[in-house]
């Protein structure tokens, strides 16, 4: 108990950064080869050559360089125009088909269908994604959110 | 960390996506696009919301080129010798994410088993090339334009291109010339004049737009060639004529109608019966025979249209024709396919 207080006056001391959360935004393209032996390999690359069906995965390393722990971290990712939604990669994810007014699972979601009435939600109906973390990031705790989606 | 959150990157998770099929974007985001992924992250600390943060990524969407080309229908089209303008079509589309020009060229084919299983054996001449202007798929002399390539193609936009020959009059029913249409990509570059050929990035990539092929195999042409090509085919059918003519002794001044002799006043029957083994009708088929100097032609024997049992005249039809001395003639309106039908008429023995 000692130890800990002793720690937590410490970070409290320490002076604030300019940015107290760091946030790395990287894009990579998911290819599927198969060796000799038949046996499929994903390889994620850069996205340098990118054609419309390729697979991508977008991932935005964080960092609390903040001394104090950071609550209530709330990750909001609008889907690129060109980008079709295909899946977020944790369970912890909502997401929105109206351009980010509401949330929820993709499968508790519904749209006009065109015709005056509402149909389920798909993946391309996708607008947003959310991420909202239960627990706080505690002083230079880091972590990663991932999604995939589809070059239109 | 307490997060509930994991490494997402999982090898499982990913082979589990990557096993659903793909969305078919057919000529999708169009080249040059810059994608940028926002990203914005609220949170508090000691209660207090922070200042928001932001990131954001861009990447290029680079140029697919990709087409096909395939012919109309699944049939052959059937033609008949002589037939000028005769054509079977094709649909170009550019299922590339770029507009394009596309170079187009129609060849012959040489032997072997054409598009829809004959063999090969004749090429149609006059072979060119027509773009279907009133979109019937199939040619109008004046009316579809003649065409070498096929210009500012828009992304997933489709065109019909006839491939358009005169079949030689002396083919035969059966005969099949196989044609294919081989349209390559070229760079899209001005109206009305046909672009530069394209060539695929090689090697390292290049941080502006690059070219990636990903065109299938056609009938004449390798995979992620920039270009693609597809095969139809002309069947000739056509009547075809064989004329065999048999004739039998009616009656003799002696013997009257018992074991007729071929003698000097016996009266002999002449059928000429005309079958056709091809696979079209023939019309208007003009019959000519002269009677021999030894013989009387007895008017008013003459029918036409009649039929056949086996290879046994039946001496039926009704009456026609005419007799202009020293030749029996009369025309038959129609022989249709696989059948026979005849002309009969008695002459005298002088």
């Amino acid at each position: 108990m000692r130890l800990f207080l002793l720690a937590f006056l410490g970070l409290m001391a320490a002076p604030a950064a300019a940015n107290p959360v760091a946030l790395s935004n990287s894009v990579f393209v998911e290819r599927v080869s198969t060796d000799a032996k038949g046996n499929r390999k994903i390889v994620l690359e850069e996205p340098k050559v990118v054609t419309p069906g390729d697979r991508l995965v977008f991932v935005l390393n964080y960092r609390n360089a903040s001394g104090k722990p950071a609550e209530k971290f709330v990750v909001t990712n609008p889907m690129p125009a060109a980008v079709q939604y295909a899946e977020a990669g944790d369970g912890n994810a909502v997401v929105s088909v109206d351009g980010g007014k509401s949330w929820g699972a993709l499968a508790a979601l519904r749209v006009p269908d065109g015709n005056g009435s509402q149909r389920p939600a798909r993946a391309e109906d996708v607008t947003h994604i959310r991420w909202a973390l239960n627990a706080p990031i505690p002083a230079g705790g880091t972590g990663k959110l991932m999604f995939r989606g589809i070059v239109k | 960390m307490t997060s509930k959150l994991k490494l997402l990157i999982s090898g499982s998770m990913a082979a589990a996506l990557l096993a659903s099929a793909a969305p078919a974007f057919a000529a999708g985001t169009t080249a040059g696009t810059v994608i940028t992924n926002n990203v914005t992250v609220d949170y508090q600390v000691g209660g207090v919301a922070q200042t928001q943060r932001t990131a954001s990524d861009n990447f290029t969407v680079d140029r697919r080129i990709n087409l096909t080309v395939a012919e109309v229908g699944a049939v052959t089209t059937s033609v008949v010798p002589g037939q000028t303008g005769a054509s079977v079509a094709f649909t170009l589309t550019n299922t590339s994410n770029a507009p394009l020009d596309f170079a187009l060229a129609a060849s012959q084919q040489a032997g072997g088993t054409a598009a829809h299983g004959g063999t090969d054996n004749f090429d149609i001449t006059g072979l060119s090339l027509f773009r279907d202007v009133n979109g019937n798929n199939t040619y109008d002399a004046g009316t579809d334009t003649a065409i070498t390539f096929a210009d500012e193609l828009a992304a997933d936009a489709s065109i019909t291109i006839l491939v358009v020959g005169n079949i030689p009059g002396t083919q035969l029913n059966g005969d099949v010339a196989g044609v294919r249409l081989l349209a390559t990509a070229r760079e899209a570059g001005t109206a009305g004049s046909l672009g530069a050929a394209i060539t695929e990035t090689v090697g390292a990539n290049t941080a502006g737009v690059d070219t990636v092929f990903a065109d299938a195999a056609g009938v004449i042409d390798a995979a992620r060639d920039g270009a693609h090509s597809d095969d139809d085919d002309f069947t000739v059918v056509t009547a075809t004529l064989n004329v065999t003519k048999t004739s039998r002794v009616i009656s003799d001044p002696v013997n009257n109608t018992t074991n007729p002799k071929m003698i000097p006043g016996a009266v002999i029957e002449y059928c000429i019966a005309v079958a056709n083994t091809g696979s079209a009708a023939a019309t208007n088929v003009a019959i000519n025979d002269p009677v021999p100097g030894q013989l009387t032609f007895n008017a008013g024997t003459i029918l036409l249209n009649g039929t056949v049992t086996g290879a046994t005249c039946n001496a039926d039809g009704s009456a026609g024709g005419s007799y202009v001395a020293p030749n029996v003639s009369g025309t038959i309106a129609t022989i249709a396919a696989g059948a026979t039908r005849t002309l009969v008429f008695r002459a005298t023995v002088n």
